[in-house]
């Protein structure tokens, strides 16, 4: 298929750009092989137009940007051709030892990051919003991260700088869950649409990774356990079921879990299936941003737990608009186990998505 | 996640003055997959040949800075100091005499303080030779 065919009544499959965050190229980083202009030569390799960065992680003089690094990072972006999509926004509440940070100090680091992104020439922030994991944290905490009263008192700022907010939602969360719904509400309410939802595919995991039971393995687990339960989620997707843990309990008792086996069956188990593909096309053209996140490619070239195909057909078919970048995570499960080949992971990725796009 | 490269085996060695050692450095990079200000740092902890090092020996040294260790845990201790992703923080032992050329054993534990993730303690041990 040439470029162009293929779209359909909503949307056409040449209004999604592809692009990679340079966390996808962290061990690289981390281990110096790659400083953030070899990444970004990397991701515009790949065939990138848009890269995301982590300020935090790779911009040397964080939490301040000089001219003279605008200057050099300007440069790198017209040598290799492409654009700086995205910075990632944390919310550092406890970063002090003794206080947690006030919502008007979450109010500042919010601001620092919308002028952070505007200076990079970036058009978003991704921001870490209290709901990124939805509306119950994952671990017990006595404050907040950004809350949408904050986001709210940013939405000028944004406006001022032309910067848009993306919420990420992140696996359990999805793009429909209502716990977003109040951010999108107060940009509605002041007609500043300056904050909008962001898909991580996350939310489309069919199985546990085989990056994550190569890393359980390693961690004291039972291959055959792993292999039972992964193999028991893949038959429930393909056979269009959700996955009940309950149908192979039995047999996995029968199999004597050890201590290892029970940390990961409690994360695993709790997966039923991905999030709907519908849903995600009716979202498809409201939405502002994309993780393309993936942990494995198996040797067709797919990614082993997520269905590429479903996914961006429902983008296409939605007339989602925007980028979708590779975030590859599968680097964080494997390099306990040596190296982990962040380059070549990112170059399938990006062939895999073209191909699904129509482009190869 | 870096739990098992946090304690690299780069720039290990006594250190010196005026002819005489003084000391000896190890450099550790970060637990964690970006950049924390040295304020979210909450516990360096070595232990050398079996022996714990006393907080109060241990000196900090990060891009032409030098803080003690127990000053970045102090309450006030500032916040943009960032501990970049993958940079190296120079730890110096104060110790006259520095540390016997060759190999030792050395155990870190370092404590990180995230928000949006619990505080991480990694630990990590290695037999490393010092020049």
């Amino acid at each position: 298929m040439t470029r162009g065919e293929g779209a359909t009544a909503m949307g056409n499959p040449n209004d999604i750009k592809l692009g990679v965050s340079l966390y996808s190229y962290q061990d690289n980083y981390y281990f110096h092989k790659h400083d953030l202009e070899g990444c970004i030569a990397a991701a515009a390799g790949a065939g990138a137009t848009g890269f995301e960065v982590f300020p935090d992680a790779m911009i040397p003089e964080w939490p301040y940007i000089s001219d003279r690094f605008v200057d050099t990072f300007n440069g790198w972006k017209e040598r290799y051709g492409i654009a700086c999509v995205c910075v990632d926004h944390f919310s550092d509440t406890r970063m002090w030892k003794n206080r947690n940070l006030t919502d008007d100090d979450l109010y500042e680091r919010g601001v620092m990051y919308i002028k952070a992104a505007a200076k990079l020439g970036a058009p978003a922030i991704r921001l870490l919003h209290e709901e990124h994991l939805g509306s119950s944290p994952f671990f017990k905490r006595d404050y907040h991260l950004t809350t949408s009263a904050i986001a709210e008192r940013l939405l000028p700022v944004c406006a001022e700088y032309g910067v848009m907010m993306a919420l990420e939602c992140h696996s359990p969360t999805t793009v429909d869950d209502p716990c977003h719904e109040p951010y999108l509400e107060a940009a509605a309410r002041l007609n500043l649409p300056y904050v909008g939802l962001q898909a991580d595919f996350s939310s489309y995991e069919y199985c546990m990774t085989s990056a994550d039971v190569g890393m359980y393995e390693r961690q004291g687990a039972t291959r055959a356990i792993l292999d039972r339960v992964r193999g028991a989620q893949r038959q429930a997707y393909f056979a269009g079921k959700p996955f009940e843990y309950a149908e192979i309990e039995a047999e996995i008792e029968a199999m004597k879990p050890n201590e290892a086996d029970r940390r990961f069956l409690r994360f695993a188990t709790r997966r039923r299936g991905p999030a709907s593909y519908e849903v995600l096309k009716d979202y498809a053209s409201r939405l502002v941003y994309i993780h393309g996140k993936f942990y494995d490619i198996d040797e067709n070239g797919e990614v082993d737990n997520m269905d590429y195909a479903k996914i961006m057909k429902a983008l296409v078919d939605g007339g989602y608009k925007g980028y979708v970048v590779s975030e590859f995570e599968g680097n964080r499960r494997m390099n306990d186990a040596g190296w982990c080949d962040e380059v070549e992971y990112v170059r399938k990725h990006h062939v895999l998505m073209r191909k699904c796009l129509g482009r190869e | 996640m870096y739990d098992t490269h946090i304690l690299t085996d780069e720039g290990c060695r006594s250190v010196w003055e005026n002819g005489r050692r003084v000391g000896y450095a190890v450099n550790l990079t970060i637990n964690y997959y970006r950049g924390l200000p040295l304020s979210c740092v909450d516990e360096i902890t070595l232990v050398v040949d079996g022996e714990p090092v006393a907080p109060e020996d241990m000196v900090l040294q990060h891009r032409d800075r030098e803080y003690p260790y127990l000053a970045i845990l102090q309450d006030d201790f500032p916040t943009d100091f960032y501990w970049r992703f993958g940079e190296k923080l120079r730890v110096v032992v104060k110790k006259p005499g520095g540390i016997p050329q060759g190999r030792h054993h050395v155990k870190l534990t370092l404590g990180t303080r995230r928000s949006y993730t619990p505080t991480m303690v990694a630990t990590c041990e290695k037999t490393l030779t010092f020049a």
